[in-house]
This record gives structure tokens, C-alpha cells and sequence, in this order.
């Protein structure tokens, strides 16, 4: 643990011990339910939906849409099949905060799952997780069994007359399923292609039912925010515009790569210097992924950057699931960008020709580029296709792709050019 | 109605029209693979990438995914959008094998037409090309899949359209790949049409491989002869053969699509034991003298026995030109009995539907805007087979199908199912029209009342049976419940398909007249000594063989004309022989009165395959082709009356002569065919109500009926559909099964007035006990049992050993 932890406020991981998991009555022992008490014994629904609207919390997702304007647009109080979905498929490649949140204390989830669904008024709600979080799963099971024995779950919750019930469906996992049309698909038995949307997920979404789709740490944030009130919430960030903590899954050349809750809009230096503890073996900081393998790199010019949505956005890259991942002055980009690639070429669930198919051919020009084999028309070709990827695919998959793509072209156009000058990688030793 | 600016090109269309829509509406084809009419976007293949300019979405759209709207302003033209469809182009020709010389999709390749249109010339890609192994995808169709582009075309027609469900889509990112969970063939009667869907060579023809190149076709447009839907084909044909069959588009009838008895049946043209040479008793003679012959019987027959001793029997599967010439030939002969269906029931229903159908006539086309289908003892996929198709369409756009019928029901979508016998199909069609329900059980009853209100609450109600089980009875009973259903403001639609491509025509023709029954008296009198024939199987058709038999044995002269030997060209004095649909102009009136052309594709001759002796070309010249004698019935026909041979002129005269039949002359212009208006004359009322005999003890009321595989002549005739026909089985159920101590697959004799049979026993538990069904074959050992001429009663036992 960081010696200066103790500076951050921690909510979501308070009663985090490594190795162990909350039950019932330790979640309870620190205001675990309180929130949902609250949320059906004195506030009703269009309450909540207003509370974490003012909150201003976005997706933790990836994407960011903030959360209240996806519930405004939600048909909750039509009567009718409606249904809450959470996504809990993660795998972006360096993102594992659902997971460490998971293991740490499932009953967050489980609780933001039901006030989400008395706000929404959905009876029914999914938590859809990848097979390989098997023990996240077992701890929801136990979770979701705990919470309906204690009648947090069930029919007529509290008194309320509202009955909700949640299902934990393990997901056979592609990284495509993080997608929600693709998730809603699959949880439909279906192929996980995406839909084209519209209609979106909020008019015909499960079952061709109204349906919100939430990822597992946004929804933890919500009995919190019932808890606290809104102005409470965006106090937590550092930015203005900025809301809450974020968790932070830290990984690549760190001294300490783990996952912390931080403040949103905390600098890229002082995640990298104080809480990851610098750069391995005191080695120059070279580039790192902000949040997760499809956000464009930034590199050592960029570490005053606060890390949150609009500053990220202002410097070309994105805040996406914060999952920091630092290069240090030995990594070859074009490597670790072929790296990059082919996991999402792998992952393409096959659906449209630029991501089927477009990103095959730019794994392919990084290779010979790596190998030493490219010329400079390669380097053009490889614009070309960063070109008429970006934006053009039918999900985005493929455009979350060409995000490290975008990066290495905007900052390392000069070490691709010395593969192709020196006709091998000039990172490594001859 | 938006208006919109494609190309600066104004252009209105209707509201949810796509982009690509409008754009072709100005002739601008914008690449695209997956996207297709029938099919509607997926926006996955991303080709028809255009720049919207003005528009609530501005950019770069796909013009397949989005709708047009007020004042849009589209380019296709955009550099950006150029350059992108160039790539995507590349990108989906990364992994193709480029294999176009020994591609039979070559020359009518969509791949090809739109790699070129979207500007894609070279490919960069140097790396290794992704390789799939193939899948046995049965006899119809070869898979390549190494071509495939992944446009999720046939999984799209083959799931969604057609609703099979043993073809999907395997893999992901660029491994997708289509197939059967095991190699196979596809279990679904419209296959086939993924062969047309599918935009380059990964599925085609396995009938038609490496057969011909596209463009050496002789190919013209024509309609499918199997059965009274008159789906448009496009068959094509080389060195004297027909090769392949493909769906034509006429969006009233068939849209895009035929079925798997329509696309393969097609080796009827070139069977061996085609009728090649006129023969007068046995005696391969030339033209003149046959037609000689012909002129010397009937003006023999004339003097001796008088005027009117002559009959004409006409058909179902002949061309109108030729139905028509043959009732005025008659008509000159002085013959009062011309009779143009040899199957009584089948000619009182033509008749019927002739007289009856008026405003409520329904088209496939019709069928899929219908928002309730009731069917009543009518079994699509024997029948009609693109009805089923187009039941199922009605059906994704959420209409309600109730089937009442004791068959197991295989339309390819999900329905309401209510077991009926035969005689509570005839209590149901006549309660529903009185609605008094009387003679059932209490939940029947509730069933059929709230089924009555049901049908007159729809908006676009459709009511379809057919004569096999419903009888000619039954099928004015039909009508008595469609007119019953029909208030002013709503008319309930109805569809009855018919036993042959041309039935309406010959229910039309009839005019009041005889009935084969009446004709086989006359003979069996000796009031007719001499019959004409024209392209019918009266020894085969008529349900009562024995009478047939008898009655035709007394008969001076019979005078056949005839493409495909039958039991009739067997027995007759003089063989006159035709050509098939292809090899002639003609035309054939539909179920519903849609008149509809079809041209010639290919000159009769035996084909080259068989008179080259193996050589390729062949090294035998000559003047004329062998075997190329054959002619049109209605050119036969012409000369004998003296009028002209050649097909415009003869429009021209037919359509003076019968003003019912004015569409005649501009027919071949006519895309979509012509609805014949004119009326026919109702069958004479009938005293038999179809109600089935009373059996013996421990019997079964057997119900001949027709399969998918067909029984129609050309269907039996082309071996390419032997694997969609059945051993002779019966299907029962299982409740009747157990009494006699049989189980499902086991062999079992089946005994009946028609002597013994052996088959195989399937059983259900839909089946109302009592009932079994015997599919007919034509050519087949159940050649007897000729469905539509009532029940049979027959007993089953047990074979030793065999189950």
C-alpha cells in the first residue's frame, strides 16, 4: 500500500482487507443498506434518478455517458417488461477493477443493483459476468442469497410493494460482450454481434424490452451517493467538472502495480510517481495507456494531465476504464501496439469488414514494420487504414482499436521510421 | 413522402425508405454487399459508405442504415466516402482466393461487380490468406468458403427469410464462417435460394457446377411448372440442355425466392425417356404423316359414328394458348364434351375458384401484409410451397397463423395447431361461416367461436385451403366462409392453391361443361369413339384407375399429345410429341387469375451430353439437331386449324376470338403478369358431400396425399430431387400405431381395395386416431393412391422382421 494512501478518501474499497471478502454484516457494520433503507422508505424513484443526475456520475464503463441522462431516458414509469442489466464483462486489457471490487465487497453491487431498480422500476435485473470471474461470481450468488434471506430482495421490499429480483448469469466472455447491444444478445442466447442502434437498449433493449445497461462500479456508486448526497460526490473529485473516485488498475513498468481508489482528476504524475511508486528499476517514464488498451498513449510530456474525462480529451485520449498501463524507455511501441492489435483483431466478433477484417491488415503492417521488412509506403498504408478504421465500423471495437494506433502515429511517427531506416526494431539490441 | 438530394438529384420517395433506396429509384447503384431488398440492412458489410451533407446525421453513413429524410443532401461522390468503400473493397478481398477462372459464379459475380465499383484494383496485403476447409452441404449445394466476404447474406435468407435452422454462423472475427454444426444436406425446402443470395461463389449450384459459364447461357424468362403458384424463374440452358433454374423477381408472387422443387427440378427437359418422334400405332412415322394419321382417325370416327364422337380432353400443365385451341378444334369437330381435367373433384374446385374468387383473390405477395392467415386442411410446403414462405413473412411481421388440419403441421414458423379429422374440417369451415357451434367438445367449441370472432375482427384476414382433404365440397364450403367473413368494408381474402400451373385456365374453359366422370359415360355408352389428349394423364390422374382403365379401353382412337411418357402415351394410337414449358413461349394462369408468359429458353434436341458421345465439342455436324422433333402443343394445334405457327400472330387471334383472354396480346410486356377478370360458371350442384363411407372394423381412413418432393410429371421426372422423395410410409397416429403393435420405423403392409403395399410407419400424436396419410408418388409404388378423390378404407399389419 502507498504510504500516502491515507490522503485519498476511500469509498468504494472502505472495507477493502486483500485476501478477504465483505459478508453481510461486516458490509452492514460500516452503512452497508442504509442507502437502500433510505431509497425505499423515503425517497421515490424519480428522487434517485435526480439525485445521481445532480451526482454527476458517469459511466465507469469505459465510455463515460453520465449515468442520470441514461436513466432520464429511461421509460420508468410506463408499466410493462422492463430490465436493469450489469455489466460486469470486463476485459479491457489492463482494466481489473470490477474484479478487485468484487472480491472485496460484492454487497455494494448488490445494493446499487437494487436502488437502481426500484429507481428505474425494473422487477428484473441481470448481472452478466465473464466464466473466468468465477469466485466474483460465487461471492454475488452468496451476495444475492444474503440479501434476499436479510429482505433486501424478494417481493414487496421493505414494505415498499416493489419486487425485485436478480439473476448472476455467467457469460461464456468475449471482450465484444462489453459492448451492451452485443451483451444483450448474448444474454439472449444469441450471437453477440452489436445491434444497430437505434433503437437503443432504453426503447427496445432485453427481450425487445426497455432495458439499462450499467456497468458493476457505477452502479457500487450509487448507494453511496444515496448515502451522501450529490454535492458530497462531486466534492470527491479534484476536478470542477469532475465527479467522485475512480478506481485505478495499475500495470505495465511500476514499482507497484495494484489497483487504488484515487480521485478523478488526479495527475498522471502522481498516480505514476507516488501511487505506483515511479517507473520500475528507476527507469525513464516513456508512454502509458490512460485507461485501458483502446485509449491513445500519452507520453512523458503529458503527466501534468488531471485524469478525467475533458482533460484527457483535450491531450487525444480518453479516460476510459482507468486502467493506466506505463511503458518505460526499453518497451518498442510499434511492439507493444502490435501487441494491442492483435488482441482486438482477435476479439472482433466478425460482424463488419473494417473491424473483421481492416484490423487483420494493420496487425499485419506492424508486424513487418517490427521486423524490420516495411518501407515508408507501409507507414503511409498504415496511415490509411488508421484513417478509414477510425469511425467507420459498425461498434466501437474497432475505433477503440485504432485508439493506440492513433497514438503511435501522433507521437512515435519518428520511431517507425527508424525501423524502416535502420531495417530493424531499434530498440532492440543488434 | 421526404424529398431528398442524392448526387444533386432531387428525388421523393416513401417514408422509411433508405438512402440506397432512393438512390436507386435515380438509377445510382451504390456499392453493397449485405444489404439486399428482401433481406433489408445489417449495416455489417459497411460498403455503401456515402456523405450526408445536410441531414440530422451528417458524415460519413452507410446509405442502407439510414432513412431518407426532408431535405437531406447525400454524395456519393465525397472523396472521403470514395476512399473508404475503396478499402473496404480491399479489406473484404484480403482473404479471397481469387479463384474467378474456375469460379462458377464468374460473370455474374456481385464480388466482382462491386470490388470494380468501389474502385479496389490492387491489393496491398502480402501476409498469408485465412483458409476454411468446406462443408458436404448435400446434393443441392457446393460451399466454397474460402470466397466467402462475410456478408451474412445466406444466414440471413436461410435463417430469418426461410426459417430453416440447420445453417448458421460459425467462429468469429475473421474465421467467421456458414455452415452445419455436421456436413449435410439442409434439411429447408427453399436451400436454394441461398444460392442466389449469396453475393459471390461460396454457395452455388452443385446441379449446374462446372456444367457452363454464366454468360454462354441461353437464358429467358419463364414460370415455374410444378405446381399453381407460378413463381417466376429464370432457367438457363446450353447445347440443348437446361442446366439450372434460378428465382426471378416478381414481387406480387414469389419476391425473390422459389423452392428447392422449383430451383433443382429441372431434369425433366433432358430426361432420356423424353417423347421425341410422332409414332401412329407404335410406328415412329414423321409429321405429315402423323398428322395425316390424326386427320384420317378423327374424320373416320366422324362418318361412322356421327358428329360429336370425338371428345377432347384437355389439361392442367398445358399452355393457355394451347387449352384454348384444342376447345376450338373441338368446337369444329362438332364435340360437346370437351373436358380440361381429368380429375373430376380438382375440376369442380377449378371451377369454383374460377367462378368465386373475384376482389378476394390473394397473392403471396398479399399474404405476407396479412395480419391473421387461417388454413384450413391445406398444407403449404406440399402444395404451394412458397406460400409457406410467405406465411412465414406475414408471421415476422406479426399476423397469427391457426391451422386446422390432422396433418402435424411443417409450415417453417411457429402457429396455432388444432387437430381436425377430415369430416370436422367440413363441420368447421361450415359452423364458422353460421357461427352456431354444434356437435363438439366444450373447449373445441370455445376454440372455434373465439376463432370466428378472431377472423372477423382482423383487418386483413386470409382464409387458404385446399381440395386434397377439403374435396371440392369442402373448398365451397370455403368460399361460403369467406363470403360469411366478409363485410362490406373488409373483404376476408382468400387463397385456394389449385392442382396445376395452368388449373385456373381450365376451370376458366370449362364453361359450365362436362366433367371427366360425364366423358368416361359417354364412352363406357359408346357415344365417344375417339379422345384427344392434350398433355394430361387421364390413366394416372383420374383417382379411380379401374374405371379409367375400362372405359379408355373402348375407345377407338386415342390421340395423345405429350411431352413425358405416361400411362396415357402408353395406350395410344397416336403419340404427338411436345415441348416442355422451356422450349416454348406459352402461358399459364395462376391459382389466383394471374395470367403470365413465359418465353422460350432453349430449342428441343436431344442434348449434346448424350449426342457427343463423350467429345467436347462434339465432331458430329449436322443440319439439324437429333431428337429435335418435339413442338409446341399450341403450334401443333395451329396448323392442324390452320392458323398461325408463330406466337404474337396467334395472341393476336386467340384474344380476338375470346375477349376474356384481351391480356393475351401484350402478355410478354406484362412484369408482373394480368389478373384475368372475366368470371367463371360455377360446377352443378353435387350431391355428394365428400363424407367418407363407413368402414369395417379395426380399418383406418386413408388419405392419399401429396409430399414436398412432388407429385406433379416434371417433378417425378427430374432426378436431381430423388433425395427430397420418400419410401412409401404412412403416417399415423401413435395411439393407432400401438393398437397394431407397430412403432415408428418399423415396416408394416398396408392392405386396401387397391391390394397390397408395403411401408414404412411413421407416427405422432397430433394425428386424431382413425386417420393415416399415404404420400403419393407419381412414379412410385404408390402411384395408385391419387389424393382428392376422398378417404380409402385399409387395414395395416405388421411385417416380421422388418421393423
Amino acid at each position: 500500500m502507498s504510504p500516502r494512501m491515507s490522503e485519498y478518501p476511500q469509498v468504494l474499497f472502505k472495507n477493502r482487507v486483500p485476501g478477504e471478502t465483505v459478508l453481510i454484516d461486516g458490509y452492514r457494520t460500516t452503512g452497508g443498506y442504509t442507502a437502500l433503507e433510505k431509497a425505499f422508505k423515503e425517497l421515490d424513484p424519480a428522487t434517485i434518478r435526480d439525485q445521481v443526475k445532480r451526482a454527476n456520475l458517469r459511466g465507469r464503463g469505459g465510455a463515460g455517458f453520465p449515468t442520470g441522462i441514461k436513466w432520464s431516458f429511461f421509460p420508468a414509469d410506463q408499466p410493462g417488461e422492463k430490465y436493469l442489466v450489469c455489466n460486469c464483462d470486463e476485459m479491457e486489457p489492463g482494466t481489473y477493477k470490477d474484479r478487485e471490487l468484487l472480491k472485496a465487497d460484492p454487497h455494494q453491487l448488490i445494493e446499487g443493483v437494487i436502488i437502481a431498480a426500484f429507481a428505474l422500476q425494473t422487477p428484473v435485473a441481470y448481472i452478466f459476468i465473464r466464466y473466468a470471474f468465477e469466485d466474483c461470481a460465487a461471492n454475488l450468488d452468496r451476495a444475492v442469497a444474503e440479501a434476499a434471506a436479510a429482505g433486501y430482495l424478494g417481493k414487496n421490499i421493505l414494505g415498499s410493494g416493489f419486487d425485485c429480483e436478480i439473476h448472476v448469469h455467467r457469460s461464456a466472455g468475449r471482450y465484444i460482450l462489453g459492448e451492451e447491444t452485443a451483451l444483450l444478445n448474448g444474454l439472449e442466447g444469441k450471437r453477440p454481434n452489436p445491434r444497430s442502434k437505434p433503437p437503443f437498449p432504453a426503447v427496445r433493449g432485453l427481450f425487445g424490452q426497455p432495458t439499462t445497461v450499467n456497468n458493476v462500479e457505477t452502479l457500487a456508486n450509487v448507494p453511496h451517493i444515496i448515502n451522501h448526497g450529490a454535492e458530497w460526490f462531486k466534492g470527491l473529485a479534484r476536478t470542477l467538472e469532475g465527479a467522485g473516485t475512480k478506481l485505478f488498475g495499475l500495470s505495465g513498468h511500476l514499482e507497484r502495480t495494484a489497483c487504488f481508489e484515487l480521485p478523478v482528476g488526479i495527475l498522471l504524475r502522481e498516480v505514476v510517481e507516488e501511487v505506483g511508486g515511479g517507473v520500475r528499476g528507476g527507469r525513464t517514464f516513456k508512454a502509458c495507456l490512460p485507461g485501458g488498451a483502446s485509449t491513445p498513449y500519452l507520453t512523458a510530456a503529458q503527466l501534468d494531465t488531471p485524469l478525467d474525462f475533458e482533460p484527457l480529451e483535450a491531450v487525444g485520449s480518453r479516460f476510459g476504464t482507468a486502467g493506466v498501463t506505463v511503458f518505460d524507455d526499453t518497451t518498442c511501441m510499434v511492439a507493444a501496439t502490435l501487441n494491442l492489435i492483435r488482441f482486438f483483431a482477435r476479439e472482433s466478433c466478425g460482424w463488419c469488414t473494417p473491424c473483421r477484417d481492416g484490423l487483420p491488415v494493420v496487425a499485419w503492417l506492424l508486424d513487418k514494420i517490427e521486423a524490420g521488412k516495411a518501407t515508408f509506403d507501409d507507414i503511409d498504408m498504415l496511415k490509411d487504414q488508421f484513417r478509414n478504421i477510425s469511425g467507420r465500423s459498425f461498434c466501437a471495437l474497432a475505433e477503440g482499436a485504432m485508439g493506440p494506433v492513433a497514438g503511435l502515429l501522433n507521437h512515435f511517427e519518428q520511431e517507425l521510421a527508424d525501423h524502416v531506416i535502420k531495417g530493424r526494431c531499434p530498440l532492440k539490441k543488434k | 413522402m421526404p424529398t431528398l438530394t442524392i448526387d444533386n438529384q432531387p428525388v421523393t420517395v416513401a417514408e422509411g425508405t433508405t438512402i440506397i433506396q432512393a438512390a436507386e429509384r435515380l438509377g445510382l447503384v451504390i456499392p453493397h454487399f449485405c444489404y439486399h431488398e428482401a433481406l433489408g440492412a445489417a449495416g455489417s458489410c459497411r460498403l455503401c459508405a456515402v456523405r450526408i451533407e445536410k441531414g440530422p446525421l451528417k458524415g460519413i453513413q452507410m446509405a442502407c442504415m439510414i432513412p431518407a429524410q426532408d431535405g437531406m443532401v447525400v454524395t456519393t461522390l465525397d472523396p472521403e466516402a470514395v476512399e473508404f468503400r475503396a478499402h473496404v473493397a480491399e479489406w473484404a478481398m484480403t482473404d479471397h482466393p481469387h479463384d474467378c477462372p474456375v469460379c462458377d459464379e464468374g460473370g455474374e459475380c456481385q464480388l466482382q461487380e462491386m470490388t470494380i465499383a468501389a474502385g479496389h484494383g490492387t491489393r496491398r496485403f502480402r501476409g498469408l490468406k485465412r483458409t476454411y476447409p468446406n462443408q458436404d452441404l448435400g446434393p443441392f449445394i457446393v460451399q466454397e468458403m474460402n470466397r466467402c466476404i462475410q456478408c451474412y447474406r445466406c444466414v440471413r435468407t436461410y435463417r430469418d427469410y426461410c426459417g430453416g435452422t440447420d445453417y448458421g454462423t460459425f467462429g468469429s472475427r475473421n474465421r467467421v464462417a456458414y455452415g452445419r454444426v455436421t456436413a449435410g444436406r439442409l434439411a429447408s425446402p427453399f436451400s436454394g435460394n441461398i444460392i442466389d443470395l449469396c453475393p459471390t461463389g461460396v454457395l452455388t449450384d452443385k446441379t449446374f457446377r462446372f456444367k457452363c459459364r454464366s454468360w454462354d447461357l441461353q437464358e429467358a424468362p419463364s414460370v415455374c411448372p410444378h405446381c399453381s403458384l407460378g413463381c417466376n424463374t429464370l432457367p438457363g440452358a446450353r447445347y440443348r440442355e437446361l442446366l439450372r433454374v434460378k428465382a426471378r423477381v416478381n414481387r406480387a408472387v414469389n419476391g425473390f425466392f422459389i423452392c428447392d422443387r422449383g430451383r433443382f427440378g429441372h431434369g425433366y427437359q433432358n430426361h432420356p425417356q423424353r417423347l421425341r418422334e410422332p409414332h401412329v400405332d407404335g410406328e415412329s412415322v414423321s409429321w405429315n404423316d402423323a398428322l395425316a394419321a390424326v386427320h384420317e382417325r378423327i374424320s373416320q370416327t366422324t362418318e361412322h359414328h356421327g358428329h360429336g364422337t370425338v371428345a377432347f380432353l384437355g389439361s392442367r400443365r398445358a399452355t393457355l394458348e394451347a387449352n384454348l385451341l384444342l376447345g376450338q378444334w373441338a368446337a369444329a369437330t362438332g364435340c360437346t364434351r370437351t373436358v380440361y381435367e381429368c380429375h373430376p373433384e380438382f375440376d369442380r374446385i377449378a371451377r369454383t375458384v374460377a367462378a368465386r374468387l373475384g376482389d378476394q383473390r390473394r397473392s403471396p405477395g398479399d399474404i405476407q401484409r396479412s395480419d391473421f392467415i387461417l388454413l384450413i386442411g391445406a398444407e403449404p410446403l406440399a402444395e404451394a410451397p412458397v406460400l409457406a414462405l410467405a406465411i412465414r413473412q406475414a408471421k415476422r411481421n406479426g399476423a397469427r397463423i391457426v391451422i386446422l388440419d390432422p396433418r402435424p403441421p411443417q409450415l417453417p414458423c411457429a402457429f396455432e395447431h388444432l387437430p381436425l379429422t377430415p369430416e370436422q374440417l367440413q363441420l368447421a369451415l361450415e359452423q364458422l361461416a353460421t357461427k352456431k357451434f354444434k356437435g363438439w367438445t366444450r373447449d373445441e367449441s370455445t376454440t372455434l367461436r373465439n376463432l370466428g370472432k378472431d377472423l372477423t375482427a382482423a383487418q386483413n384476414p386470409v382464409i387458404i385451403g385446399a381440395g386434397a382433404l377439403l374435396g371440392a365440397a369442402g373448398i365451397e364450403r370455403l368460399f361460403d366462409l369467406v363470403d360469411a367473413s366478409s363485410p362490406a368494408a373488409r373483404p376476408c381474402g382468400v387463397l385456394v392453391p389449385l392442382a396445376g400451373p395452368n388449373s385456373y385456365a381450365a376451370g376458366l374453359l370449362s364453361n359450365g361443361g362436362p366433367d371427366f366422370d360425364d366423358l368416361l359415360d359417354a364412352i363406357l355408352n359408346g357415344m365417344v369413339k375417339t379422345l384427344v389428349c392434350l398433355e394430361t394423364d387421364p390413366f394416372e390422374d383420374y383417382p379411380q384407375h379401374g374405371r379409367a382403365q375400362s372405359a379408355l379401353a373402348q375407345l377407338e382412337s386415342l390421340i395423345v399429345l405429350d411431352a413425358l411418357p405416361t400411362q396415357t402415351t402408353r395406350h395410344a394410337d397416336i403419340v404427338l410429341p411436345t415441348t416442355v414449358p422451356v422450349e416454348s413461349d406459352g402461358c399459364y394462369i395462376n391459382h389466383e387469375g394471374r395470367l403470365q408468359a413465359f418465353a422460350k429458353v432453349l430449342d428441343p434436341g436431344l442434348s449434346v451430353a448424350v449426342t457427343g458421345g463423350g467429345d467436347h465439342p462434339p465432331r458430329i455436324f449436322e443440319q439439324s439437331a437429333p431428337g429435335n422433333l418435339p413442338r409446341p402443343a399450341w403450334a401443333i394445334l395451329a396448323e392442324i386449324l390452320k392458323l398461325p405457327t408463330e406466337t404474337a400472330a396467334l395472341r393476336q387471334q386467340l384474344a380476338r376470338t375470346d375477349n376474356r383472354f384481351a391480356a393475351l396480346t401484350q402478355i410478354h410486356r406484362a412484369a408482373e403478369g394480368e389478373i384475368v377478370t372475366a368470371i367463371g360458371i360455377p360446377p352443378r350442384p353435387q350431391d355428394d358431400d365428400g363424407a367418407v363411407e363407413s368402414s369395417v372394423p379395426g380399418s383406418l381412413q386413408l388419405w392419399p396425399i401429396d409430399t414436398f418432393g412432388g407429385a406433379d410429371i416434371f417433378s417425378t421426372y427430374s432426378v436431381h430431387l430423388d433425395p427430397l422423395r420418400d419410401e412409401p410410409y404412412i403416417l399415423l397416429a401413435d395411439e393407432d400405431a400401438k393398437q397394431r403393435g407397430l412403432t415408428d420405423g418399423a415396416g408394416a403392409v398396408l392392405t386396401s381395395e387397391l391390394g397390397h403395399l408395403k411401408v414404412r410407419v411413421r407416427c405422432t400424436a397430433t394425428i386424431p386416431a382413425g386417420i393415416a396419410f399415404l404420400p403419393h408418388l407419381l412414379r412410385g409404388a404408390t402411384a395408385g393412391f391419387v389424393p382428392g378423390g376422398g378417404a380409402l378404407s385399409c387395414t395395416l399389419k405388421s411385417v416380421e422382421g422388418e421393423a
